[in-house]
Protein backbone atom coordinates (compact mmCIF):
# COMPACT_ATOMS: atom_id res chain seq x y z
CA UNK A 1 0.00 0.00 0.00
CA UNK A 2 2.84 2.37 0.86
CA UNK A 3 4.56 1.53 -2.43
CA UNK A 4 1.45 2.37 -4.41
CA UNK A 5 1.05 5.63 -2.51
CA UNK A 6 4.66 6.51 -3.22
CA UNK A 7 4.11 5.83 -6.91
CA UNK A 8 0.97 7.96 -6.97
CA UNK A 9 2.75 10.85 -5.28
CA UNK A 10 5.85 10.57 -7.40
CA UNK A 11 4.15 10.23 -10.77
CA UNK A 12 3.50 13.90 -11.50
CA UNK A 13 7.21 14.64 -11.36
CA UNK A 14 8.57 11.56 -13.06
CA UNK A 15 8.25 12.81 -16.58
CA UNK A 16 6.22 9.85 -17.74
CA UNK A 17 3.67 11.82 -19.69
CA UNK A 18 1.52 8.91 -20.81
CA UNK A 19 1.21 7.36 -17.41
CA UNK A 20 0.76 10.77 -15.89
CA UNK A 21 -2.13 11.44 -18.23
CA UNK A 22 -3.79 8.22 -17.11
CA UNK A 23 -3.28 8.82 -13.41
CA UNK A 24 -6.43 9.73 -11.60
CA UNK A 25 -6.64 12.07 -8.61
CA UNK A 26 -9.72 13.20 -6.74
CA UNK A 27 -10.97 14.85 -3.59
CA UNK A 28 -14.49 14.74 -2.18
CA UNK A 29 -16.52 15.92 0.79
CA UNK A 30 -19.53 14.09 2.11
CA UNK A 31 -21.18 12.38 5.02
CA UNK A 32 -20.89 8.91 6.52
CA UNK A 33 -23.54 6.96 8.38
CA UNK A 34 -22.29 4.20 10.67
CA UNK A 35 -24.28 1.38 12.23
CA UNK A 36 -23.85 0.67 15.94
CA UNK A 37 -20.34 0.11 17.25
CA UNK A 38 -21.44 -1.88 20.24
CA UNK A 39 -24.42 -3.56 21.83
CA UNK A 40 -24.24 -4.32 25.53
CA UNK A 41 -26.75 -5.39 28.13
CA UNK A 42 -26.60 -4.17 31.75
CA UNK A 43 -30.18 -4.91 32.83
CA UNK A 44 -31.29 -3.22 29.60
CA UNK A 45 -29.77 -2.78 26.18
CA UNK A 46 -27.07 -0.19 25.60
CA UNK A 47 -25.98 0.83 22.12
CA UNK A 48 -22.96 2.90 21.20
CA UNK A 49 -23.15 4.78 17.90
CA UNK A 50 -21.13 7.32 16.01
CA UNK A 51 -23.19 10.23 14.70
CA UNK A 52 -23.42 10.97 10.98
CA UNK A 53 -19.93 12.25 10.25
CA UNK A 54 -18.60 14.86 7.85
CA UNK A 55 -16.18 13.05 5.59
CA UNK A 56 -13.13 14.03 3.56
CA UNK A 57 -11.96 11.62 0.87
CA UNK A 58 -8.73 11.75 -1.11
CA UNK A 59 -7.67 9.20 -3.65
CA UNK A 60 -5.95 8.25 -6.80
CA UNK A 61 -5.64 5.34 -9.22
CA UNK A 62 -3.55 3.95 -12.03
CA UNK A 63 -4.54 1.76 -14.98
CA UNK A 64 -3.43 -1.85 -14.59
CA UNK A 65 -5.20 -3.21 -17.69
CA UNK A 66 -7.11 -1.51 -20.47
CA UNK A 67 -10.28 -2.00 -18.39
CA UNK A 68 -9.32 -2.07 -14.72
CA UNK A 69 -7.52 0.39 -12.50
CA UNK A 70 -5.92 0.03 -9.08
CA UNK A 71 -6.15 2.82 -6.60
CA UNK A 72 -5.77 4.00 -3.07
CA UNK A 73 -8.55 5.90 -1.33
CA UNK A 74 -8.18 7.50 2.09
CA UNK A 75 -11.01 8.96 4.09
CA UNK A 76 -11.27 10.89 7.33
CA UNK A 77 -14.43 11.26 9.40
CA UNK A 78 -15.04 13.22 12.57
CA UNK A 79 -18.18 13.36 14.69
CA UNK A 80 -19.53 12.75 18.15
CA UNK A 81 -20.38 9.33 19.50
CA UNK A 82 -22.87 8.46 22.15
CA UNK A 83 -24.44 5.66 24.13
CA UNK A 84 -28.17 5.04 24.27
CA UNK A 85 -29.87 3.18 27.11
CA UNK A 86 -33.65 3.28 26.92
CA UNK A 87 -34.48 6.94 26.39
CA UNK A 88 -31.22 8.15 27.92
CA UNK A 89 -28.53 9.30 25.53
CA UNK A 90 -25.04 10.07 26.84
CA UNK A 91 -22.50 12.06 24.86
CA UNK A 92 -19.20 10.20 24.88
CA UNK A 93 -17.10 12.80 23.10
CA UNK A 94 -15.55 13.08 19.67
CA UNK A 95 -14.53 10.13 17.55
CA UNK A 96 -12.47 10.38 14.37
CA UNK A 97 -11.75 7.59 11.95
CA UNK A 98 -9.11 7.36 9.28
CA UNK A 99 -9.32 4.65 6.67
CA UNK A 100 -7.40 3.56 3.63
CA UNK A 101 -8.67 1.18 0.96
CA UNK A 102 -6.68 -0.43 -1.81
CA UNK A 103 -9.20 -0.60 -4.62
CA UNK A 104 -9.82 -2.35 -7.88
CA UNK A 105 -11.89 -0.22 -10.22
CA UNK A 106 -13.82 -1.04 -13.36
CA UNK A 107 -16.34 0.59 -15.66
CA UNK A 108 -20.11 0.28 -15.40
CA UNK A 109 -20.98 2.79 -18.10
CA UNK A 110 -19.35 5.66 -19.94
CA UNK A 111 -19.18 7.95 -16.92
CA UNK A 112 -19.81 5.47 -14.13
CA UNK A 113 -17.52 3.00 -12.44
CA UNK A 114 -17.51 0.51 -9.59
CA UNK A 115 -14.78 -0.11 -7.11
CA UNK A 116 -14.08 -2.69 -4.43
CA UNK A 117 -11.21 -3.07 -2.08
CA UNK A 118 -9.69 -3.93 1.23
CA UNK A 119 -7.79 -1.88 3.75
CA UNK A 120 -7.66 -0.65 7.30
CA UNK A 121 -9.67 1.66 9.51
CA UNK A 122 -8.23 3.39 12.55
CA UNK A 123 -10.43 4.74 15.35
CA UNK A 124 -9.03 7.92 16.89
CA UNK A 125 -11.01 9.01 19.96
CA UNK A 126 -10.39 12.57 21.16
CA UNK A 127 -10.12 11.25 24.71
CA UNK A 128 -8.95 7.86 25.93
CA UNK A 129 -12.00 6.99 27.99
CA UNK A 130 -14.85 4.49 28.16
CA UNK A 131 -14.57 1.79 25.51
CA UNK A 132 -11.42 3.55 24.24
CA UNK A 133 -9.77 3.96 27.65
CA UNK A 134 -6.80 1.90 26.36
CA UNK A 135 -6.66 3.93 23.15
CA UNK A 136 -8.01 3.61 19.62
CA UNK A 137 -8.13 0.48 17.56
CA UNK A 138 -7.22 -0.54 14.01
CA UNK A 139 -9.44 -2.98 12.12
CA UNK A 140 -9.45 -4.61 8.70
CA UNK A 141 -11.91 -3.03 6.31
CA UNK A 142 -13.57 -4.17 3.10
CA UNK A 143 -15.67 -1.96 0.92
CA UNK A 144 -17.21 -1.24 -2.43
CA UNK A 145 -18.72 1.73 -4.19
CA UNK A 146 -20.00 3.45 -7.25
CA UNK A 147 -18.75 6.66 -8.87
CA UNK A 148 -20.38 8.90 -11.44
CA UNK A 149 -18.15 11.46 -13.11
CA UNK A 150 -19.75 13.92 -15.52
CA UNK A 151 -17.36 16.30 -17.22
CA UNK A 152 -16.88 19.82 -15.88
CA UNK A 153 -14.16 20.94 -18.26
CA UNK A 154 -11.37 19.46 -20.28
CA UNK A 155 -9.29 19.17 -17.12
CA UNK A 156 -11.84 18.42 -14.41
CA UNK A 157 -14.77 16.14 -13.73
CA UNK A 158 -17.45 16.28 -11.08
CA UNK A 159 -17.33 13.15 -8.92
CA UNK A 160 -20.43 11.81 -7.19
CA UNK A 161 -19.76 8.75 -5.07
CA UNK A 162 -21.55 6.21 -2.94
CA UNK A 163 -19.54 3.95 -0.67
CA UNK A 164 -20.30 0.97 1.49
CA UNK A 165 -17.81 -0.71 3.75
CA UNK A 166 -17.77 -3.01 6.74
CA UNK A 167 -15.46 -4.15 9.47
CA UNK A 168 -15.55 -6.02 12.75
CA UNK A 169 -15.24 -3.73 15.74
CA UNK A 170 -13.81 -4.25 19.20
CA UNK A 171 -11.28 -2.50 21.41
CA UNK A 172 -8.58 -3.64 23.78
CA UNK A 173 -10.69 -2.44 26.70
CA UNK A 174 -13.76 -4.39 25.57
CA UNK A 175 -11.71 -7.55 25.26
CA UNK A 176 -10.23 -6.97 28.72
CA UNK A 177 -13.75 -6.53 30.12
CA UNK A 178 -14.81 -9.93 28.84
CA UNK A 179 -16.62 -9.01 25.64
CA UNK A 180 -16.27 -11.80 23.12
CA UNK A 181 -16.50 -11.71 19.34
CA UNK A 182 -16.66 -8.49 17.41
CA UNK A 183 -19.42 -6.17 16.34
CA UNK A 184 -20.17 -6.07 12.63
CA UNK A 185 -20.12 -2.42 11.64
CA UNK A 186 -21.32 -1.13 8.29
CA UNK A 187 -20.75 2.35 6.93
CA UNK A 188 -22.48 4.09 4.06
CA UNK A 189 -21.25 7.38 2.70
CA UNK A 190 -22.25 9.79 -0.02
CA UNK A 191 -19.85 12.42 -1.25
CA UNK A 192 -19.31 15.01 -3.92
CA UNK A 193 -16.05 16.35 -5.26
CA UNK A 194 -13.81 16.93 -8.20
CA UNK A 195 -11.52 14.62 -10.11
CA UNK A 196 -8.84 15.18 -12.65
CA UNK A 197 -10.25 14.36 -16.10
CA UNK A 198 -8.75 11.19 -17.55
CA UNK A 199 -8.66 9.42 -20.86
CA UNK A 200 -11.36 6.76 -21.11
CA UNK A 201 -11.23 3.45 -22.92
CA UNK B 1 -23.15 -1.05 -20.43
CA UNK B 2 -20.22 -3.03 -19.15
CA UNK B 3 -21.89 -4.90 -16.32
CA UNK B 4 -19.72 -7.93 -16.89
CA UNK B 5 -16.77 -5.90 -15.68
CA UNK B 6 -18.57 -5.27 -12.40
CA UNK B 7 -18.62 -8.95 -11.41
CA UNK B 8 -15.60 -8.71 -9.05
CA UNK B 9 -17.66 -6.50 -6.74
CA UNK B 10 -20.12 -9.31 -5.99
CA UNK B 11 -17.90 -11.40 -3.67
CA UNK B 12 -17.27 -8.29 -1.57
CA UNK B 13 -20.97 -7.58 -1.16
CA UNK B 14 -21.80 -11.21 -0.38
CA UNK B 15 -19.03 -11.39 2.22
CA UNK B 16 -20.27 -8.13 3.73
CA UNK B 17 -23.79 -9.44 4.06
CA UNK B 18 -22.54 -12.52 5.86
CA UNK B 19 -20.01 -10.93 8.19
CA UNK B 20 -21.67 -7.70 9.12
CA UNK B 21 -24.63 -9.22 10.95
CA UNK B 22 -22.66 -10.51 13.92
CA UNK B 23 -22.99 -8.76 17.28
CA UNK B 24 -20.32 -8.60 19.93
CA UNK B 25 -21.23 -10.66 23.02
CA UNK B 26 -21.51 -8.91 26.38
CA UNK B 27 -19.78 -10.25 29.49
CA UNK B 28 -22.06 -11.86 32.06
CA UNK B 29 -21.05 -9.50 34.89
CA UNK B 30 -21.94 -12.24 37.35
CA UNK B 31 -19.00 -11.52 39.65
CA UNK B 32 -20.42 -8.34 41.16
CA UNK B 33 -20.92 -8.19 44.91
CA UNK B 34 -23.74 -6.64 46.95
CA UNK B 35 -23.21 -2.87 46.93
CA UNK B 36 -26.37 -1.75 48.68
CA UNK B 37 -26.50 -0.97 52.39
CA UNK B 38 -29.17 -3.10 54.01
CA UNK B 39 -30.04 -1.65 57.40
CA UNK B 40 -32.38 -3.25 59.93
CA UNK B 41 -35.35 -1.04 60.72
CA UNK B 42 -37.06 -3.26 63.28
CA UNK B 43 -37.78 -6.90 64.09
CA UNK B 44 -37.76 -8.76 60.78
CA UNK B 45 -37.67 -5.61 58.65
CA UNK B 46 -34.89 -3.90 56.80
CA UNK B 47 -34.29 -0.97 54.49
CA UNK B 48 -32.14 -1.16 51.40
CA UNK B 49 -30.18 1.98 50.64
CA UNK B 50 -28.65 2.49 47.22
CA UNK B 51 -27.44 5.53 45.40
CA UNK B 52 -25.63 6.77 42.35
CA UNK B 53 -24.93 10.23 41.06
CA UNK B 54 -27.54 11.12 38.44
CA UNK B 55 -26.29 12.23 35.03
CA UNK B 56 -27.73 15.67 35.69
CA UNK B 57 -25.21 16.13 38.52
CA UNK B 58 -22.15 15.13 36.50
CA UNK B 59 -19.37 15.95 36.72
CA UNK B 60 -19.41 15.55 40.48
CA UNK B 61 -17.44 18.34 42.16
CA UNK B 62 -14.79 17.06 44.54
CA UNK B 63 -12.71 19.16 46.91
CA UNK B 64 -9.67 17.87 48.77
CA UNK B 65 -7.95 19.49 51.71
CA UNK B 66 -4.43 20.57 50.86
CA UNK B 67 -2.66 18.29 53.29
CA UNK B 68 -1.13 14.80 53.27
CA UNK B 69 -1.02 14.99 49.47
CA UNK B 70 -4.79 14.47 49.47
CA UNK B 71 -5.45 16.48 46.25
CA UNK B 72 -3.14 14.15 44.31
CA UNK B 73 -4.60 10.99 45.83
CA UNK B 74 -8.11 12.26 45.20
CA UNK B 75 -7.40 13.13 41.59
CA UNK B 76 -5.88 9.68 41.02
CA UNK B 77 -8.85 8.02 42.70
CA UNK B 78 -11.32 9.90 40.52
CA UNK B 79 -9.40 8.84 37.40
CA UNK B 80 -9.45 5.20 38.48
CA UNK B 81 -13.18 5.12 39.10
CA UNK B 82 -13.94 7.10 35.96
CA UNK B 83 -11.97 4.53 33.95
CA UNK B 84 -14.21 1.83 35.37
CA UNK B 85 -17.15 2.97 33.29
CA UNK B 86 -17.65 2.27 29.59
CA UNK B 87 -20.52 4.63 28.82
CA UNK B 88 -19.81 7.90 30.64
CA UNK B 89 -21.95 6.93 33.62
CA UNK B 90 -19.70 8.76 36.09
CA UNK B 91 -17.46 11.78 35.92
CA UNK B 92 -15.95 14.08 38.52
CA UNK B 93 -13.72 17.12 38.64
CA UNK B 94 -11.64 18.72 41.35
CA UNK B 95 -12.79 22.10 42.61
CA UNK B 96 -10.84 24.62 44.66
CA UNK B 97 -13.78 25.92 46.70
CA UNK B 98 -15.25 23.54 49.28
CA UNK B 99 -18.48 25.56 49.29
CA UNK B 100 -19.45 24.19 45.88
CA UNK B 101 -18.20 20.63 46.47
CA UNK B 102 -20.47 17.59 46.24
CA UNK B 103 -17.77 15.48 47.89
CA UNK B 104 -15.19 16.74 50.39
CA UNK B 105 -11.99 14.87 51.22
CA UNK B 106 -10.35 15.94 54.47
CA UNK B 107 -7.85 14.75 57.03
CA UNK B 108 -9.24 13.71 60.36
CA UNK B 109 -11.67 11.36 62.09
CA UNK B 110 -15.03 10.67 60.48
CA UNK B 111 -17.93 12.70 61.83
CA UNK B 112 -21.00 10.51 62.01
CA UNK B 113 -24.02 11.86 60.15
CA UNK B 114 -26.99 9.96 58.69
CA UNK B 115 -24.93 6.85 58.11
CA UNK B 116 -21.30 6.18 57.46
CA UNK B 117 -19.16 3.52 55.91
CA UNK B 118 -15.90 3.31 57.77
CA UNK B 119 -12.72 1.36 57.19
CA UNK B 120 -11.08 0.84 60.55
CA UNK B 121 -8.77 -1.57 62.34
CA UNK B 122 -6.79 -2.18 59.20
CA UNK B 123 -4.24 -4.95 59.58
CA UNK B 124 -2.84 -4.91 56.07
CA UNK B 125 -2.51 -1.15 55.58
CA UNK B 126 -2.19 -0.02 59.17
CA UNK B 127 -0.69 3.41 58.53
CA UNK B 128 -4.04 5.11 57.94
CA UNK B 129 -7.77 4.71 58.08
CA UNK B 130 -10.70 6.23 56.27
CA UNK B 131 -14.39 6.82 56.50
CA UNK B 132 -17.16 8.18 54.33
CA UNK B 133 -20.04 10.01 55.92
CA UNK B 134 -23.44 10.54 54.29
CA UNK B 135 -25.85 13.06 55.73
CA UNK B 136 -29.25 11.38 55.46
CA UNK B 137 -31.83 13.08 57.70
CA UNK B 138 -34.12 10.72 59.62
CA UNK B 139 -37.08 9.71 57.46
CA UNK B 140 -35.59 11.28 54.34
CA UNK B 141 -34.58 9.57 51.09
CA UNK B 142 -32.41 12.46 50.02
CA UNK B 143 -28.72 12.62 50.85
CA UNK B 144 -27.63 16.12 51.76
CA UNK B 145 -24.36 17.03 50.07
CA UNK B 146 -21.51 17.23 50.56
CA UNK B 147 -20.58 13.62 51.12
CA UNK B 148 -17.59 13.77 53.47
CA UNK B 149 -14.56 11.53 53.21
CA UNK B 150 -12.07 11.48 56.07
CA UNK B 151 -8.54 10.13 55.98
CA UNK B 152 -6.81 9.69 59.29
CA UNK B 153 -3.17 8.86 59.87
CA UNK B 154 -2.33 6.31 62.56
CA UNK B 155 1.42 6.94 62.32
CA UNK B 156 3.59 9.98 61.74
CA UNK B 157 3.25 11.40 58.20
CA UNK B 158 6.86 10.53 57.35
CA UNK B 159 6.50 6.86 58.23
CA UNK B 160 7.05 4.32 55.45
CA UNK B 161 3.92 3.20 53.66
CA UNK B 162 1.87 6.31 54.44
CA UNK B 163 1.58 7.46 50.82
CA UNK B 164 0.48 4.03 49.59
CA UNK B 165 -2.03 3.70 52.43
CA UNK B 166 -3.50 7.15 51.77
CA UNK B 167 -3.68 6.47 48.02
CA UNK B 168 -5.60 3.21 48.28
CA UNK B 169 -7.78 4.40 51.16
CA UNK B 170 -8.75 7.58 49.28
CA UNK B 171 -9.75 5.56 46.22
CA UNK B 172 -11.61 3.07 48.45
CA UNK B 173 -13.56 5.87 50.13
CA UNK B 174 -14.32 7.50 46.78
CA UNK B 175 -15.82 4.14 45.83
CA UNK B 176 -18.30 4.59 48.67
CA UNK B 177 -18.97 8.18 47.60
CA UNK B 178 -19.89 7.10 44.05
CA UNK B 179 -22.42 4.61 45.40
CA UNK B 180 -20.74 1.36 46.46
CA UNK B 181 -22.10 1.50 49.99
CA UNK B 182 -21.19 -2.04 51.02
CA UNK B 183 -17.84 -3.80 51.21
CA UNK B 184 -16.67 -6.59 48.97
CA UNK B 185 -16.21 -9.98 50.63
CA UNK B 186 -13.13 -10.69 48.47
CA UNK B 187 -9.74 -9.64 49.81
CA UNK B 188 -8.31 -8.83 46.36
CA UNK B 189 -10.92 -6.13 45.74
CA UNK B 190 -10.29 -2.47 46.49
CA UNK B 191 -13.67 -2.31 48.20
CA UNK B 192 -12.75 -5.07 50.65
CA UNK B 193 -12.99 -3.68 54.20
CA UNK B 194 -9.24 -3.97 54.63
CA UNK B 195 -7.94 -3.58 51.08
CA UNK B 196 -4.39 -4.18 49.96
CA UNK B 197 -4.76 -3.39 46.27
CA UNK B 198 -4.42 0.16 45.00
CA UNK B 199 -6.81 0.09 42.06
CA UNK B 200 -10.35 -1.21 41.49
CA UNK B 201 -10.40 -4.88 40.55
CA UNK B 202 -12.49 -6.31 37.71
CA UNK B 203 -15.10 -7.20 40.31
CA UNK B 204 -15.08 -3.65 41.71
CA UNK B 205 -15.53 -2.25 38.21
CA UNK B 206 -18.35 -4.63 37.39
CA UNK B 207 -20.07 -3.71 40.65
CA UNK B 208 -19.68 0.01 39.91
CA UNK B 209 -21.26 -0.56 36.49
CA UNK B 210 -24.25 -2.29 38.06
CA UNK B 211 -24.62 0.55 40.60
CA UNK B 212 -25.07 3.03 37.75
CA UNK B 213 -27.54 0.88 35.83
CA UNK B 214 -29.84 0.21 38.79
CA UNK B 215 -32.58 2.52 40.00
CA UNK B 216 -31.35 3.99 43.32
CA UNK B 217 -33.50 4.23 46.43
CA UNK B 218 -31.82 7.48 47.51
CA UNK B 219 -31.44 10.78 45.71
CA UNK B 220 -29.04 13.62 46.35
CA UNK B 221 -30.15 17.11 47.32
CA UNK B 222 -29.01 20.37 45.75
CA UNK B 223 -25.71 21.88 46.76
Amino acid sequence: MRALLAVLIALPSTGLPILHAQTDYYARLGATYTTKLLRDVIFQEIHVRQSVAPTLVLGGSLPITPIYRAGLEASLTSSGYHSTEGVTETDLGTLRTGSALLNLEGPVGHRASWRAGVGLIRYLPAEDSGIFVRGGTTRFLAGAGLDYRPSLSTRWELMVSLRYDFHRFTTEELTARGFTGQQGVQRISASLGVARARARP
Amino acid sequence: MKLVHALPILPILIAAAGLSCADIASPTRSDAYEWRLITPTGPGTADTLSFHWPSSRLPVKVWAQDTLNLPVHTKDGIAQWKASFLYGEFDAVMVSDSNVADVMVSAGQAIKGGFSVTRLESMLAPECEGGTDFDLPVGSREIQPPIRIFLNLRVVPTAPGVEQCLALTTTHELGHAIGIFAHSPVATDLMYPDPTVAVPSDRDRTTAELVYHTEPTLTVGPR
